[in-house]
């Protein structure tokens, strides 16, 4: 194993000796830093160097012995006694040597805070920018296919439909199943309370047509489908594939975007469809278990007195969500950079923006239809 | 201290479901010897260095390293990927300093500094130490990687491709690089190239893998005089000689 490096500063005579033994390698000599740099002060400018009973020796330390020198003066290290390399490596450390640039640094203080947030917020507004214009692009892009219908790429849209739609019935369902209930033991409990406990069926159709099932829908696929879109183009954008699609003459609008956006056009109804099923099935269940209201009578009530608008209504917000969520998916897919980093970071950027204007549209649409009376 | 071979491989064999990529591979590198290997792509080239450097077990065979083991130490390797592999969420300084700040216990200053001379010795200067990969051209991520390389200054460097999709200038300053820093470092340069260049210019001897084997070994003027098959015509098509006739003249 290593051994153990060490020195040795004394007087012969006139002159300062310096004596190192053992090994002086990257490994042995962190240990002696702090010790080795104190004796700088003392050394003066022709010490000379024993290097006979010096071991191994590398790079690392041989820079760090002649580091000491450099300080006393910017003439060679006079070296004494027989070493396979300490010479040589002592020569090429300061024939090498190269301060490390400093850090660039920002404004300090409250000026960097400041330079900061004036940073972000300017960040947001040029993405806000970005994403109305790349949504605008978008729609271009599917004019132009519904104009020229055999452009469509049908392959990758039925992909796509697959796995960001299809493949997500089981979970959306599941979930909104489980919501239905929620909301039913909520109603069957504090309705009960009134002794309107029978409203519960409506509470159930009313929620789960009218905002849980496409909420819940839209924010299981920003989680699941949306990360994935951004990923996906993201890394064919880091290793340039979206520029050779550019090159060869394939719009990425037309071959990545557009059949995504289509794919989710279609499958978001269907999938919201699919939640609402279930969460109507959750609200069932629940109100047989706990009311004594058998499914006959449930459906009988939901159709006397739950009005069809109310399905149209959960309805209508299904697409204006798919559509929100697959293009901030690949507007940030085609935004990552180089780097690792701005992947992930993308693809955080794309989950947290498309739940943020979920939620936002749905208090808009929840408001609009208010003031419509619908 | 007598012990000359660095790396030695013994009866190596590699197999990949069906096929056979090494069979029976027998390579003695030696000690500070800049060795070029070379072969027909999918030879085995690349998996025979990552079996050297332990990233993946061969099927059979043997792999040791004589001379570190008779001083008792263990190997340490610097590994050149052929892309860089440099680390995209760092600065080409951070880069460098990782394998120091993971096996080290110098202080920050004195990394930087070894870190910054380490990207000195492979030509790098200081206004590339604060970017990241991806904003330094292809030939700096080299020259980069040379320098993670030799971070931990280790007796065995592997360098795969590293002339790959350099301009030829840039080419032979890398190669010069190469052998500046092989022979002042006393390191022992595993190299896998297809750069008949770099072949002629700086490697020691030159082992050619084929058919799973190595088909011949030694300086590069006795390979091509006694080349036949294969090897006469990688070293003998134009390319083969317009490198040599540059190399002698």
């Amino acid at each position: 194993m290593a051994a153990e490096a060490a020195f040795d500063l004394h007087e012969e005579g006139p002159a300062q000796v310096l004596a190192l033994r053992g090994d002086w390698t990257v490994d042995t000599i962190g240990a002696l830093e702090r010790e080795f740099a104190a004796i700088g002060e003392r050394l003066n400018a022709n010490a000379v160097l024993d290097v006979a009973q010096l071991g191994r020796v590398d790079v690392a330390g041989a820079y760090f012995i002649d580091r000491l020198f450099r300080q006393g003066s910017s003439g060679a290290v006079s070296v004494r006694g027989e070493h396979a390399n300490a010479r040589h490596l002592l020569e090429a450390a300061r024939a090498a040597y190269a301060a490390p640039a400093a850090v660039p640094a920002g404004p300090p203080g409250l000026a960097g805070l400041l330079d900061g947030i004036g940073r972000i917020a300017a960040g947001i507004w040029d993405e806000v920018v970005e994403t109305v214009g790349f949504f605008g692009h978008v729609l271009v892009v599917l004019a132009r296919l519904v104009a020229d219908p055999r452009r469509i790429r049908w392959a990758p849209m039925v992909h796509a439909m697959e796995v960001a739609g299809f493949n997500a019935i089981a979970i959306v369902a599941l979930l909104s199943f489980f919501i239905g209930m929620v909301v039913a033991y909520l109603g069957a409990r504090i309705l009960g309370d009134f002794g309107a406990a029978v409203f519960t069926v409506e509470l159930v159709a009313f929620s789960v047509l009218r905002e849980f099932a496409v909420v819940i829908t839209a924010v299981l696929l920003a989680g699941r489908t949306n990360s994935a879109f951004t990923a996906e183009i993201g890394a064919m954008k880091m290793r340039q594939e979206i520029d050779a699609m550019n090159v060869i003459g394939i719009d990425p609008m037309e071959a990545l975007v557009a059949p995504r956006v289509i794919a989710m056009l279609v499958m978001t109804p269907i999938l919201t469809f699919a939640a609402m099923m279930a969460g109507i099935v959750g609200g069932v269940l629940v109100c047989w278990a706990e009311l004594g209201v058998s499914p006959q009578m449930f459906f009988a009530r939901i159709s006397e007195t739950v009005p069809t608008q109310h399905f149209w209504v959960g309805m209508s917000k299904a697409p204006v969500f798919a559509i929100v969520l697959a293009v901030i998916g690949c507007k940030q897919g085609l935004s990552v950079g180089g780097d690792v980093a701005s992947l992930g970071s993308r693809v955080t950027t794309s989950v947290v923006q498309s739940i943020f204007m979920i939620i936002l549209l749905d208090a808009l649409f929840a408001l609009w239809f208010l003031e419509m009376d619908w | 201290m007598s012990e000359a071979v660095a790396i030695r491989v013994r009866g190596l064999v590699t197999r990949f479901g069906a096929q056979t990529v090494h069979d029976g591979l027998d390579l003695d590198v030696m000690r500070g010897e800049i060795l070029g290997v070379v072969g027909p792509s999918g030879c085995g080239k690349s998996v025979l260095l990552r079996e050297i450097v332990g990233l993946q077990a061969p099927t059979a065979g043997e792999i040791s390293f004589p001379y570190l083991e008779a001083e008792g130490r263990e190997p340490r390797v610097g590994v050149m990927f052929q892309d860089g592999a440099l680390f995209s969420n760092l600065t080409i300084l951070e880069n460098v300093e990782a394998p120091l700040r993971e096996h080290t216990r110098v202080s920050s200053a004195l990394r930087s500094e070894i870190a910054a001379l380490k990207l000195s010795m492979a030509g790098l200067g200081a206004d590339a130490h604060h970017k990241k990969p991806a904003q330094i051209s292809g030939g700096m991520r080299k020259r980069a990687a040379v320098a993670r390389a030799l971070a931990l200054d280790p007796e065995l460097l592997f360098l795969d491709e590293p002339t790959a999709g350099l301009d030829p200038i840039a080419a032979q300053n890398f190669d010069m690089m190469t052998r500046n820093l092989a022979r002042s470092l006393g390191l022992t340069v595993f190299l896998v190239t297809h750069d008949l260049d770099t072949l002629h210019a700086i490697c020691d001897r030159v082992a050619v893998l084929y058919g799973g084997k190595v088909a011949a070994i030694g300086a590069i003027e006795d390979i091509v005089a006694k080349a036949e098959g294969w090897v006469l015509e990688y070293f003998s098509g134009p390319r083969g000689r317009a490198a040599g006739r540059g190399a002698g003249g």
